[in-house]
């Protein structure tokens, strides 16, 4: 018998049980709706969060850090020549040493402001590294001869929002109180204070990667290592060119130093963490979805159950008639595979209205938090902006699921009629 | 003349719960091509048994059988299929047509199955149905048939393969006698014009008389053969 008739007396019979077929076909088109739905909204979900990170870590610069991390960080320092020697790693952009110096409060007149740090800076590299971070509200970048020129990060120029009048301004004299730990003759702290020219104040910018310029200030990396009467570097900061390389090239880094001195901060990597946590989530929710697609297997394999028992008498018609088990096989299979297609074409279609549904209200509803920490991002509330994402893949592995599923429950009622005897199902009332 | 059907020493039980029903004890005939036979005996005789078991919907317990030279015994299931499909007719004593399709689509079924093209299927139902005189209710399903009619259907639908024997199982005995007749007559009409051997089960000594030969079943054994004069009733 030809397959095309085989399927055309399939849906012959699925036509003429109108409503049985169509609540059997309504159980994988839920269970194809939930794959689907999780599917397009969980990738969107995913890139919404990966956009949100990918602006918020820089991934193009690594930071290194003398020491671990979690160990405490070593008192070790980076030399010039670590730097020289950084630079020359192929997809380096740029390499740049700072010092840093803690507890710094401000005096202009009678304005009294603190800063998280003071952070010694080569202006002209620094602003390489960070160029969507480094930029000026007012004033401009410090001349590079000058050693008493400051820069103040935005929080610490505006300490409270609602305050008219900025600290300072360019062209302002300041005076600053450092606490700076001197290691000579015994490690202690001196309090000293400096005078200094503001060359600019920075914009809001908020904390992307591990460092938040708002509370910082800026101040020539020479005067820093005067004031410390030393030639190195606290951090480091790399610029690469592509962050693809990022991994590659904080290996090459580590490579320079002897074994465990030095913790490279790779926001790539801590993305791609991220991104994998998603990945297991999001097939954890898939997986749950699939369960109501077994249940709708398991409701066709019921339906087509009854259907041969109904249908004994036919069965043995056609098998009197010449047709062969196999014929009978092909025809119930085409049955369960037709509920298969359709159920699985429309529930794609659903799923993808729902998650497209879903999305406009959640994206309506939910606003991530915004609260006055360090951690702020910089611009206004941002709406959770999920797009649900069309991905031909899973359109394509929901409907061969579907059909799978269906053809896998239909084949025990298929084979039990196509085994049926022909004398006795002819007999059976 | 050929023979066409070589029924050899045939043996069939059944078993009914633990018990083993003998329904067929040794059972031997032969029908030559253009034959028309009929099997006559009362209920529970092994008519339809032994009917099944030429038709290949069923297989001996011993013995063997011939039909057109292939001996159904060593056919696999598909062999038997198709043999079933290409030369052998069925017509029921319930007509068994499929109640959701017309009367034409009924005929075009063995058709369809053997994988003629449906245009060349639907013409050569379409000229069966003229030939048992129903080209006017091709589209009626069964329901909206008469008995008469749907077996006239089933009839069709048995020759439209052009097999080389049709086998009918107390084609009759759903109908009443009038049109019982008419059956037979038409079988006969058939059986002269196309020379395809009918064997048909009957326990109407009536009908039975209508055959070239009559076999007398009884309790699963043939008590005798006998050559009918050729009889037609108007």
């Amino acid at each position: 018998m030809r397959l095309s008739r085989i399927l055309t007396m399939a849906w012959e019979s699925l036509t003429q049980r109108k409503l049985r077929t169509s609540l059997t076909i309504l159980g994988v088109v839920i269970g194809i709706t939930a794959i689907i739905g999780l599917a397009s909204l969980g990738e969107g979900f995913r890139l919404d969060i990966r956009k949100r990170m990918q602006s918020g870590f820089e991934l193009d610069n690594l930071t290194i850090i003398p020491g671990s991390l979690f160990a405490g960080l070593s008192r070790e320092r980076f030399t010039d020549e670590d730097i020289q020697n950084i630079s020359k790693i192929l997809g380096v952009k740029i390499v740049t040493g700072i010092m840093q110096i803690g507890n710094v409060t401000l005096y202009n007149g009678s304005k009294t402001v603190q800063a998280f740090v003071a952070t010694g800076v080569n202006f002209t590299e620094f602003i390489q590294v960070f160029p969507d971070r480094f930029v000026f509200e007012n004033g401009t970048i410090p001349e590079e001869d000058r050693n008493d020129t400051i820069v103040i990060g935005y929080k610490v120029n505006h300490p409270t929002e609602n305050e008219t009048a900025p600290f300072a301004g360019a062209n302002d004299t300041i005076t600053l109180t450092l606490q700076v730990l001197l290691k000579t003759p015994f490690p202690h702290y001196e309090q000293t204070d400096y005078n200094f020219t503001v060359a600019g104040t920075l914009r809001k910018t908020g904390t992307p990667g591990i460092t938040n310029f708002d509370y910082w200030i800026f101040i020539p990396l020479e005067t820093t290592r005067e004031i410390y009467d030393t030639q190195e570097s606290d951090l480091i900061f790399v610029r690469v060119y592509n962050s693809e390389d990022s991994e590659r090239i904080a290996k090459d880094i580590e490579a320079l130093f002897p074994p465990f001195r030095i913790t490279i901060l790779v926001p790539l990597m801590l993305i791609k963490q991220v991104d994998n946590i998603l990945n297991i989530v999001q097939l954890f929710l898939m997986a749950i979805a699939s369960i109501s697609l077994l249940v709708a297997g398991i409701g066709i394999m019921n339906i087509m159950m009854v259907s041969v028992m109904e249908r004994t008498r036919e069965i043995g018609i056609l098998k009197a008639v010449g047709a062969k088990s196999r014929t009978v096989l092909g025809m119930f299979l085409a049955e369960a595979m037709l509920i298969g297609i359709i159920g699985g074409l429309i529930g794609v279609l659903t799923g993808y209205g729902l998650s497209y549904a879903l999305a406009l209200m959640l994206s309506s509803f939910i606003h991530p938090q915004q609260q006055g920490t360090t951690f702020q991002t910089p611009e206004a509330p941002q709406r959770l902006n999920i797009t649900p994402v069309f991905s031909p893949e899973w359109t394509v592995i929901a409907l061969v699921f579907a059909v799978i599923i269906c053809v896998i429950f239909g084949l025990y009622p298929a084979r039990k009629a196509s085994r049926l005897n022909p004398v006795e199902a002819l007999r059976y009332e | 003349m050929k023979t066409l059907l070589d029924v050899h020493d045939v043996k069939k039980a059944y078993r009914m719960g633990k018990v083993l029903v003998p329904a067929l004890r040794g059972v031997s005939f032969d029908a030559e091509e253009g034959e028309f036979l009929t099997i006559f005996g009362p209920s529970g005789s092994g008519k339809s048994t032994l009917l099944h078991l030429v038709g290949g919907l069923d297989r001996p317990d011993e013995g063997e059988i011939l039909i057109d030279g292939s001996n159904i015994l060593k056919l696999s299931d598909d062999k038997l299929a198709e043999l079933r499909l290409t030369k052998i007719g069925f017509v029921f004593q319930f007509f068994n047509l499929l109640p959701r399709l017309t009367a034409l689509k009924n005929v075009v079924l063995p058709l369809t199955i053997a994988g003629v093209p449906e245009k060349e299927a639907l013409e050569q139902a379409k000229e069966i149905l003229r030939l048992v005189g129903l080209e006017a209710r091709t589209n009626h399903r069964p329901s909206e048939l008469s008995g008469g009619e749907q077996q006239r259907v089933a009839m069709a639908r048995a020759l439209v393969n052009s097999p080389k024997i049709v086998l009918a199982d107390e084609p009759t005995g759903n109908l009443d006698t009038k049109t019982g007749w008419e059956i037979v007559q038409l079988m006969r009409k058939l059986n002269e014009d196309k020379r395809q051997t009918f064997v048909v089960v009957t326990h109407d000594p009536h009908i039975a008389e209508a055959a070239d030969r009559i076999i007398y079943l009884k309790d699963g054994l043939i008590e005798g053969i006998k050559e009918a004069p050729r009889r037609n009733k108007q």
